[in-house]
């Protein structure tokens, strides 16, 4: 699992719009089959039925944004996707692998899923760079050298080099996020997860982790975000999912569920984020 | 044997004059069941479970005295090191860290060897003895030169950990409690007696929880001045029949597991009952 | 020794009491651990190359001492108004002499004191990790660890040490061992006691650990796996370093714990400091002045291992988080003055 395609690592850096003039000439096959493909996902915890039937499928370099009221699954959802919760029914695939496999190993697999918390949980015993380079070098194996080397260039990736040697409770909240998504970066995911990245940071803050993200995307990263950051959502989301409930109410371009949603329940939701 | 502290034969015990009161008048098994079913080691464990019960007795005792005399020497001192001023609070400290850095094992040695008991006894007993007077006989064992030394060396002992768990529990309520108490016209200490130390007392019960352990089973120590309790009874009695030292070692120290056990419950019973709602203990 | 800890706390104290505290206990640390390895180093290898007082010999001569307690034990009756001032420096003058004559015993308990302290808890950590691993994250094992800790912290280490002396067959078994009670390798009766205390001490820090584990972010469990490591892994490189740093403050307490309580045993016939002390003072019938010197090198012993774990605490503080441990300011600042002031 952690030997890769190398001409993966390659498309990850091409932006998103040079890929797309690069589709259909490649190989027809990755552009017919979706990279995440989510089948009807069933998940409750005791009698509280938190996902009921949701179905899904994000294309390679997609930016899919999940919203939704509280309570409505969207953080099971990207749980269940790199299997940090176990789904009760339903499958997720991964291209060929199906990640809900029974024989599929979670470990390989969550190296393939990159994820970034709302609660940022760097390692806290752990400096900026030792925070990357654990995961290279417990996981990947790789010698102290080259994880160094690649949690350095991670780390300027997100601006943040001059602090490689800071522990946690030494970085503001927005740096810390930054480490958080080097971190997940640096294990050559193919999808990342962001689970309200920005919500436990002040406004100021959440601005440079947004940046980040936003170079990301330009990057064409394929990306699952959950957030409430509506000017994200419309700047750089490719897809609109409104869950509620468990269940996915409305999907479609940003444009289309912002501006003229079809559902009555997907206006209700965002006149209600106007008015707050 | 080759170690027994030098004067440990000559020590008082509590409570031989309580051994001819039986606990039970009817067994509920014979000797000879026991015998049969669990072997003779168990049935001569059967036959002296007077004796073994009464020691029983004698390590709750020790144990509720001890921890009565640490709560009234130790709450004190906590409120001391917690608000009190330079000189008293030094000398609270300084005391505390000589308590907790002996063993104590050489302070009930202390106590028992050095400190001149009799000053303190004879009070108690004449009081003791006032009650019975008053009330007929009371099923209190005598109190010997042995009951209170040790009393005295877990009890101070215990005060000078019970100090550390109230101050930390006063120290620990917000600030914010204080400034509110005084701004309606409380002064210091009434503060600290309505306010802060009903809450602190609620945060130490899981502190006092640990302390009533140690204690109760430290009152094993005792064994080292002669005094008759539930270990040191054990210790008379394998000694009587070598054949039987697990047997009665290990329904001993059963006995000092379920009373362990069952003083934890029930203050965790207490502590829920207690517990201020809508904040976790 | 304590004292120099720089603790909010202690900081109020304040007057001049602050300023010549922290000497005075520098000056006392340096004497009792200079009078401490002085005496190790000349009785294990002054002596065997026949330099020095020789094993267990005095340095002085208590002899000067005793005459002169004589002496004022003498005046006592023939000057009547200052009996009580004189009564008191013959006790002093007999303490004095007391104190050279029993030093080299002490000594040599003290040492075997710290070696049972020693070898118990590193032993006992090595036991209570994988404990309190399983007792947090064991699933349906829990209740292995859960029966573990509770039977052993139920019941009381005296017994304990009575069930491995007495009740088992131990003594037979280690004293089989050809090396046992040869040369520097202690009688069986010390490895009895190690043994007992490897057990109790494992039980007691299991818990500590317990709790520091459980104190641990869920969350940093979660980040590990999702970067792909397997729980296990997640346990080792992530939960137990921040655990162990964390369980400094409680560790103290148990190493604290395990000084005073080796005195117990001397009921096993261990020669630490409490069994020398005992032993002499049943035969001088000196209780007074030799237990209060048991007492002053116990303090000695507890108050160096209080400073030692708080300078190692301070040591492996991770930046940022407040001086010690500040994880959680309440709580971790109570258990931090608690460690301090020897608990």
């Amino acid at each position: 699992m952690s030997e890769r395609n190398p001409d993966d690592a390659g498309g990850r850096i091409e932006s998103k719009r040079e890929r797309e003039s690069v589709a259909g000439t490649a190989d027809a096959e990755r552009e017919t089959e979706p990279l995440l493909r989510i089948e009807d996902l069933w998940k409750s915890y005791g009698n509280e039925e938190v996902l009921r039937g949701v179905s899904l499928e994000v294309d390679r370099g997609d930016v899919e944004v999940l919203v939704g009221p509280s309570g409505s699954g969207k953080s099971t959802l990207l749980r269940c996707l790199n299997r940090l919760t176990e789904v009760d029914s339903g499958h997720v695939y991964l291209g060929e692998t199906e990640v809900t496999g029974p024989d599929t190993d979670p470990n390989a697999i969550r190296q393939q899923i990159g994820m970034v918390f709302q609660d940022i949980n760097l390692f806290t015993h752990l400096t900026a760079r030792q925070n990357i380079t654990l995961g290279l070098r417990k996981v990947r194996g790789q010698s102290k050298a080259e994880a160094r080397r690649r949690a350095d260039s991670e780390l300027d990736r997100v601006g943040l080099l001059a602090q490689a040697g800071s522990y946690p409770a030494q970085l503001s909240g927005g740096q810390k996020q930054r480490v958080g998504i080097a971190r997940a970066l640096a294990m050559d995911p193919e999808v990342m997860l962001f689970d309200e990245p920005t919500s436990a940071l002040d406004p100021e803050l959440s601005n440079e982790v947004l940046e980040v993200m936003s170079q990301l995307v330009a990057e064409g990263m394929t990306m699952v975000v959950v957030t409430h950051e509506m000017r994200f959502a419309r700047g750089g989301a490719t897809g609109i999912t409104f869950l509620d409930e468990g269940k996915v109410i409305e999907h479609g371009p940003p444009d289309q569920i912002f501006d003229d949603p079809e559902r009555e329940r997907t206006a209700r939701f965002f006149q209600s984020i106007r008015h707050e | 044997m080759e170690f027994v502290p030098a004067l440990a034969e000559t020590a008082v015990t509590a409570s031989t004059a309580s051994d001819a009161v039986p606990l039970f008048t009817e067994p509920i098994l014979s000797e000879e069941t026991v015998a049969e079913y669990l072997g003779e080691d168990w049935a001569f464990v059967y036959r002296n479970r007077e004796y073994l019960l009464w020691g029983t007795v004698v390590t709750i005792a020790l144990t509720i005295t001890s921890l009565l005399l640490g709560f009234l020497a130790g709450f004190p001192a906590g409120v001391i090191e917690a608000y009190g001023g330079g000189y008293s609070r030094a000398f609270v400290r300084k005391f505390g860290v000589l308590l907790r850095g002996t063993p104590i094992l050489v302070i009930m040695i202390y106590t028992f060897y050095v400190l001149p008991i009799g000053i303190v006894l004879d009070p108690v007993q004449s009081a003791l003895a006032g009650l019975d007077a008053v009330l007929g006989p009371i099923p209190v064992p005598d109190v010997g030169e042995a009951f209170m030394a040790a009393t005295l060396a877990l009890g101070f002992r215990s005060a000078a950990y019970q100090s550390q768990i109230f101050r930390g529990a006063l120290q620990n309520v917000d600030e914010g409690q204080m400034e509110a108490a005084r701004s309606i016209g409380m002064n210091r200490l009434e503060a600290i007696r309505h306010v802060i130390a009903p809450q602190a007392l609620r945060r130490s019960v899981p502190g006092f929880q640990n302390e009533f352990t140690i204690v109760l089973k430290d009152t094993s120590i005792a064994f080292a001045i002669g005094l008759g309790e539930l270990l040191k009874r054990s210790n008379d009695l394998f000694f009587q029949q070598t054949t039987a030292i697990l047997e009665v070692i290990i329904f001993a120290s059963l006995i000092y597991f379920v009373l362990t056990f069952s003083t934890n419950r029930t203050l965790d019973y207490v502590s829920n009952r207690f517990a201020i709602p809508g904040e976790s203990s | 020794m304590s004292d120099s800890s720089p603790d909010g706390v202690r900081d109020r104290l304040g007057g001049s009491s602050r300023r010549i505290g922290p000497v005075l206990a520098v000056l006392a640390g340096v004497a009792f651990w200079g009078w401490l390895l002085t005496r190790w180093f000349n009785d294990w290898v002054l002596a065997r190359v026949g330099v020095g007082p020789g094993a267990g010999e005095n340095y002085l001569s208590p002899a000067p001492f005793e005459a002169a307690a004589e002496t004022f034990e003498g005046t006592v009756a023939t000057v009547g108004p200052v009996r009580l001032p004189m009564n008191w420096l013959a006790t002093l003058f007999d303490g004095v002499a007391l104190a050279i004559d029993i030093a080299p015993i002490l000594a040599d308990g003290a040492w075997n004191t710290i070696v049972l302290t020693g070898v118990s808890i590193v032993l006992g950590l090595f036991i209570a990790v994988p404990i309190a691993v399983l007792r947090v994250y064991g699933g349906p094992f829990r209740w292995i660890a859960l029966a573990y800790t509770e039977l052993i912290r139920g019941t009381p280490l005296l017994a304990q040490l009575f069930v491995l002396y007495y009740g088992l067959p131990l003594a037979v078994w280690i004293n089989d061992l050809e090396m046992v009670g040869r040369g520097f390798v202690p009688e069986y009766a010390f490895w009895i006691a190690i043994i007992g205390f490897t057990i109790n001490g494992s039980a007691y820090q299991t818990e500590y650990i317990r709790g520091a584990l459980e104190s641990v972010d869920e969350g940093q469990l979660t980040a590990a796996r999702a970067i792909g490591m397997t729980r296990l892994e997640g346990i080792r490189h992530v939960v137990l370093p921040q655990t162990l740093r964390y369980g400094i403050p409680a560790w103290t307490n148990e190493l604290v714990y395990l000084i005073k309580y080796s005195s117990l045993a001397g009921f096993i016939t261990v020669p630490e400091l409490y069994y020398r002390a005992s032993r002499v003072a049943s035969s001088t019938f000196e209780y007074t002045p030799i237990f209060t010197l048991l007492a002053l090198v116990y303090l000695g012993l507890v108050l160096t291992a209080t400073d030692a774990m708080g300078r190692l605490e301070r040591r492996v503080a991770i930046p940022g988080l407040g001086q010690v441990g500040g994880r959680q300011q309440g709580t971790s600042k109570e258990t931090r003055t608690d460690a301090d002031e020897t608990a």
